[in-house]
């Protein structure tokens, strides 16, 4: 396939040449399957980024900061230039490295005072924020030498790259590929968040990325979304008198699973077109690499609800084509913040595929994977099988194991080989199973997340009408 | 021996693989220190089981500090929201979109729109918010139909979307709301001045989608293209109008013609198996009547009738030279002999003093029948080989075997014919009746009579 090609590209250029963002491993949070396109954290550099990550104090940054040669105080002009590298206070109130990004005037105020958008150089560009000149250190202040060095090596990786682009283009995707060359385009694009803050239902959500509204809510840091039918306001008075009208209480399509609170209701992109269209928007909010290039009416949305007297109150969704020539089951998928880390997204991931086994179709997630994504999808794969090989005794094949779990063939392949457990010994393949072995992966894959009952399925697949 | 010395095949996805339960028989013995093979091992071996909890921990541990941006409660989510919902306790089914629900105003203020709004009402109460927003959603949705009538819809955003929508028009459709007239007008005027600005519809369902080749990302939501739909190049090229139609007729008429040639061609070759039926019947008649005078012939055999008289049968060689007519013309002279015409070769019991007496009247088709092979119509398709051509084409006959215990030899002879595909096959031992071909200068030795014995 065309695919692996590219993949490999993209880990080359982020192990020789890392991008503004440091990506920082997270465990157990799923922020997109489709995201980050590989370039965030391949497995080859995920170790160091979890030690500087984890850390919270960082020698690393004294370190790098002295080999780069300080500049010093007395260098540093107001106001501070864009790429400028410096020590900024964050949150844990502890100094860590920055790159601003950008730089903008504070409104009513000297001609000097800006504010400054800096990347946190060892954390994912998701913790991009605004800060005040305060919050800098500017002892540490230094300029950016080998911006110019990067951007050459940048450069003629990416002729590589576009040629590749070229030939390698699907048009036809949801969401489209990007390569090195596009991905600097998005970064450009997308350096800085547009909205700051959302506001939706129970919680006020800091974003972690980019997302194109639409040109009037450009002026707007914060936004005001409708719990259910995710129309987006600048005012909460707008809210609210929305909430007053507003009738919806659930996603506007069908309720296809309950159990307990646990709902799941599926939106036909086609029929509930501006609800389509919202959820979009606001997930890209926390997608990096989620495209919103097409329209909502190929595809299905699958809203995941935690329902109380209030209403259905959407804690993740995962979106999937309505005819997939690939077999994808599954284009986006996301768990909000709020939700995060309590099993939700391992749900999604198991509820596509029990709707593939419902349809009879062995199925993928779209590629490529995020980091994140990805690790979330091993976890899923790696139990399921192993339960399966826990419990079998005579020979099986991968076929088997495929039409057994609706996972794509190449997707069990790759787990089984990531984990030793295929072998070629004496003239054959051969399937490890030692239980010991299994029960030690098994672990390391992490809990199961929220189990999903078959029983309480009810869901026919999708049938174009007329 | 290294085991990396031979290159494993590409799985198959399809064999059944064995599963080996314990991880000591999955390590090979022959390379137990390959790295590959022992991570499973060295796993369990270095990895003790508490060992494995703290490093558990610590994952678990560092998971829990990597950052991700923060989120808070909203202190006001309690008014905002109301308890008024109950799960009914069937699933819960989707109805229309809400543009099919009339009543709904699908259009929220914006701040430009409050901000007007509190201008008109200077500390008034002139205009609700609430009727504000249902006029200006009313006045979009009947611009939007102005547009549809005059045909002016735009399939995807190219350039800016005109206001149809007149203002007594407006009004008078707007009627029923019971507006103040002197308040519809600035209402009008204030969303006609936004919709110039906008250059597009301030509803949102409504506005058009970008075109397909806008490389803006900002702009989101486009169409999908037509031609995607058109999976194969065949379905692309295939346009709906008069050449494509022009072109299908002509597909039909080759396809009725291919049909037409198709139905003669049946015609002609069950034509030709009928031809082909007949022929065989005819041969069978003929191997019948063949078979009948071996009987016959055997009759004599078994009444001890010196066979070794029989001689009128040598000069009756040129059947061979005969084609189908001519042995069915003799067929023909042989059934009306017979007498009754048998059905079945089985079913001849004549007599025997009658059959001689026949056979001595009518010497001539018995002698060519008797000559044949009973199971061999194959001899209708050959001729005799001439021994003068045979030579002249350098081909000999085969010696004759030597002599045994230096006695005479029996007059041991080869039948040379012509076989069906052209070869010459010399018989020196006829396969059916299991006795030598006889002497074609003396066939008057009836085959089963076997007179080539060596003492004899």
């Amino acid at each position: 396939m065309a695919r692996a090609p590219r993949t490999a590209a993209i880990r080359t250029r982020t192990d020789t040449q890392p991008l503004r963002f440091s990506p920082a491993v997270q465990m157990g949070s799923i922020e997109g399957a489709k995201a980050e396109n590989g370039v965030a954290a391949p497995a080859c550099n995920g170790g160091d980024q979890r030690n500087g990550g984890g850390g919270g104090a960082l020698p690393d940054g004294e370190a790098e900061a002295g080999r780069r040669g300080k500049v010093g105080a007395a260098a540093a002009v107001l106001p501070l230039e864009v790429g400028t590298r410096v020590m900024c206070r964050w949150r844990d109130q502890k100094l860590h490295p920055v790159k601003v990004i950008e730089r903008r005037k504070i409104p009513n105020a000297g001609p000097n005072d800006y504010e400054y958008y800096v990347h946190y150089t060892e954390f994912n560009r998701r913790l991009d924020e605004w800060v005040k000149l305060e919050q800098l250190d500017l002892d540490t202040v230094e300029a950016d030498i080998d911006e110019k060095v990067e951007d050459k090596a940048t450069s003629l990786k990416m002729t590589r790259h576009q040629k590749r682009k070229i030939d390698e283009t699907h048009v036809e995707k949801g969401h489209e590929e990007l390569d090195a060359a596009s991905l600097r385009e998005h970064e450009e694009f997308t350096k800085v968040k547009n909205i700051a803050k959302i506001e939706l239902g129970r919680y006020e959500i800091d974003t972690w990325y980019f997302s194109p509204f639409p040109p009037e809510y450009n002026d707007s840091s914060k936004l005001y979304f409708c719990e259910f039918c995710l129309n987006f306001m600048k005012r909460k008075e707008q809210l609210q008198r929305h909430m007053r009208k507003c009738d919806l209480k659930h996603p506007p399509g069908d309720e296809i699973y309950r159990s307990g609170t646990l709902s799941m209701f599926e939106v036909d992109g086609k029929k509930n077109k501006v609800y389509g269209q919202n959820l979009c928007y606001l997930a890209k909010l926390f997608l990096d690499h989620k495209t919103l290039y097409y329209d909502v009416d190929l595809f299905l949305f699958y809203v995941l609800c935690e329902c109380d007297d209030r209403g259905c109150h959407m804690v993740g969704y995962f979106s999937k084509e309505k005819h997939s020539e690939e077999s994808y089951n599954l284009a986006c998928i996301l768990t909000l913040p709020p939700y995060q880390r309590k099993g939700y997204g391992k749900f999604l991931i198991a509820f596509s595929y029990e709707l593939s086994k419902k349809e009879g179709k062995v199925g993928t997630p779209e590629r490529p994977l995020s980091d994140l994504g990805l690790l979330s999808y091993r976890g899923y794969w790696t139990r399921v099988l192993l339960d399966i090989l826990k419990k079998h005794k005579s020979n099986i094949s991968i076929k088997e194991l495929s039409d057994m779990t609706a996972i794509k063939a190449d997707d069990i392949l790759s787990t089984l080989q990531s984990l030793d457990l295929i072998q070629y010994r004496k003239g054959q393949h051969v399937i490890c199973a030692d239980p010991k072995v299994l029960d030690r992966h098994l672990k390391a894959a992490g809990r199961g997340g929220l189990e999903v009952d078959v029983s309480k399925l009810i869901w026919t697949p999708y049938k174009e009408q007329g | 021996m290294s085991r990396l010395s031979f290159r494993p095949r590409p799985l198959d996805i399809h064999k059944k693989l064995p599963i080996l339960k314990s991880i000591k028989d999955f390590e090979d013995d022959e390379a137990p220190s390959t790295s590959s093979s022992t991570r499973n091992s060295q796993l369990l071996r270095l990895a003790p089981e508490a060992n494995n909890e703290m490093h558990q921990n610590s994952l678990k541990k560092s998971s829990s500090e990597i950052p991700t941006p923060q989120f808070n409660v909203v202190g006001t989510y309690e008014r905002d929201y109301s308890r008024t919902f109950a799960q009914p306790p069937s699933y819960l089914r989707g109805r229309g979109a809400r543009a099919e629900i009339r009543e709904f105003v699908e259009y929220d203020l914006d701040n430009e729109d409050e901000d007007w709004l509190q201008e008109l009402n200077h500390e008034k109460k002139i205009l609700a918010p609430e009727r504000f927003e249902t006029l200006l959603f009313k006045l979009e949705v009947l611009d939007h139909k102005a547009r549809e009538r005059a045909g002016i819809i735009a399939p995807t955003f190219g350039s800016s979307v005109p206001v149809l929508l007149q203002l007594d028009t407006a009004a008078e459709a707007l009627q029923a709301h019971s507006v103040r007239s002197a308040v519809f007008p600035s209402v009008y005027n204030y969303w006609k001045a936004k919709r110039e600005q906008w250059q597009k519809p301030i509803l949102r369902r409504l506005q058009p989608p970008p075109p397909v080749n806008d490389t803006n990302p900002y702009n989101v939501f486009r169409p999908r293209e037509k031609a995607h739909r058109l999976h194969t190049r065949r379905m692309q090229r295939r346009e709906n109008n008069v050449q494509s139609f022009e072109k299908l007729r002509q597909v039909r008429r080759n396809l009725d013609q291919a049909r037409t040639v198709l139905e003669a061609l049946i015609e002609r070759e069950e034509k030709k198996r009928e031809v082909m039926e007949s022929e065989v019947s005819l041969q069978r008649i003929q191997i019948k009547y063949r078979h009948e005078a071996q009987l016959i012939e055997d009759g004599f055999a078994l009444s001890g009738f010196p066979s070794n008289s029989w001689k009128f049968g040598s000069s009756e060689d040129d059947f061979l030279d005969s084609d189908d007519t001519t042995s069915g013309h003799r067929r023909a002279q042989s059934a009306a002999v017979q007498n009754p015409p048998f059905t079945d070769s089985k079913l001849i019991v004549v007599p025997a003093g009658q059959m001689k007496r026949e056979m001595r009247r009518r010497p001539l088709p018995h002698g060519w029948l008797r000559k044949k092979d009973l199971d061999e119509p194959v001899l209708l398709f050959t001729r005799p080989l001439d021994p003068d051509k045979l030579a002249a084409a350098s081909i000999v006959q085969p010696p004759d075997p030597p002599a045994e215990n230096g006695s005479v030899a029996p007059p041991y002879r080869f039948q040379g014919r012509i076989g069906r595909g052209g070869r010459i096959i010399f018989d020196r031992w006829n396969p059916h009746l299991q006795a030598p071909i006889v002497n074609e200068v003396n066939p008057s030795v009836p085959p089963n009579n076997r007179p080539p014995q060596p003492n004899g």
